[in-house]
């Protein structure tokens, strides 16, 4: 059992590093949540010269949950300054004018 | 003394009647939403949804353009970048469209739609990417809104008077097709409204024979129960999930 919470817990933490790492926000927490759970129970189940990996799981993910929060509460969600799309609301406009004339 | 009072009274009159054009919605509005989807049962934030309105003029009519842009948030871009827009040149007093515009750029795929109003009939000139354009005409009935103009519509209809539970019905040109729409007051709600803070709103359920939307009153949009009806919360169920977009910004209303 330990060795299956052990497999879970560490392949929740690297999913939980990989969804840190992309602009998934908050949607991160899922498997940063279910790691922490898998860790503890891993955790529970091993003995105190076995733990020394399940604490190293729990610093990495408990990283990225640091990471994810920093980047909700601190980072403000910006638009992308698109001077090709900008431009081509100016020519659309001309256009749309034209197309008015002829209304 | 008569031709004084008699001016002033002009003045006046004239005065009321433009407070009635555009029926309330203002020219130089500006309203900034947050779009977010359902990921995994978390609203993740995507996108920058904007309405704004400006008046245009032409040598012969003056038309309200109601502009609505969806960008993806610039940490998106990388990944799937979105960049929308729906417009619509519309009678300043009635709102009726006489041009309309669909622009989408969605991670690459593009799809231009353009449709001319005249009278009962749409001429649409469709573009979609690597497809050479097509042109139909089609007749629409004489209250047939395009979907912007249809959302603004929503803020002119007189809210107060209908009773929890009653509808109104409207029709929209959408994908060269006319869709009966349905709007329903599910009641009154308080929202929070960005920098106008805590409002007390109108829930309206959006009702369309459309494959696009999904579901019984699962798409919602929110009005401030006040003459000046501002959009500031819909919410959306489309056969891709869920999402809503929240207003964090109004300016020029």
């Amino acid at each position: 059992m330990r060795k299956l919470f052990l497999i879970i817990a560490t392949v929740l933490s690297i999913i939980s590093v990989i969804f840190s790492v992309l602009p998934l926000g908050t949607l991160a927490l899922a498997p940063i949540g279910m790691a922490l759970l898998f860790i503890f129970l891993a955790f529970k189940k091993s003995d105190a010269v076995q733990r020394k990996f399940t604490k190293i799981l729990f610093i990495v993910t408990y990283i990225c949950a640091l990471v994810i929060l920093g980047k909700t509460f601190l980072i403000k969600d910006k638009v992308a300054v698109d001077t090709k799309f900008e431009q081509q609301k100016v020519e659309s406009k001309k256009e749309d004018l034209k197309d008015l004339e002829g209304l | 003394m008569k031709k004084t009072l008699f001016s002033l009274a002009l003045i006046l009159i004239f005065c009321s009647f433009k407070t009635d054009i555009n029926n309330g919605i203002p020219s130089g509005e500006n309203l900034i939403f947050v779009g977010s989807f359902n990921m995994s049962g978390l609203m993740t934030q995507l996108a920058q949804v904007t309405l704004s309105t400006e008046m245009v003029k032409t040598s012969k009519n003056s038309y309200l353009h109601l502009n609505c842009e969806l960008a993806t948030y610039a940490k998106w871009d990388k990944f799937f970048k979105i960049r929308d827009s729906y417009e619509s040149y519309v009678d300043p007093n009635t709102l009726k469209p006489s041009l309309y515009k669909r622009s989408i750029d969605e991670g690459g795929w593009t799809k231009k739609e353009k449709y001319a109003f005249k009278g009962n009939s749409v001429t649409s000139t469709s573009k979609r990417k690597n497809t050479p354009e097509e042109t139909r005409t089609f007749n629409v009935g004489s209250s047939s809104l395009d979907v912007v103009s249809l959302m603004y519509k929503l803020r002119t209809m007189d809210i107060a008077k209908m009773k929890t539970g009653e509808s109104k019905s409207f029709v929209a040109v959408f994908d060269e097709k006319q869709i009966p729409v349905s709007i329903k007051l599910l009641g009154t709600e308080t929202v929070s409204a960005g920098n106008l803070g805590s409002k007390n709103c109108y829930k309206l359920s959006i009702g369309a024979k459309t494959d696009v939307l999904k579901g019984k009153d699962k798409n919602l949009i929110y009005l401030t129960a006040d003459i000046k009806k501002v959009p500031v919360l819909m919410k959306f169920s489309i056969p891709v999930g869920t999402g809503q977009l929240t207003l964090i910004s109004a300016t020029g209303i």
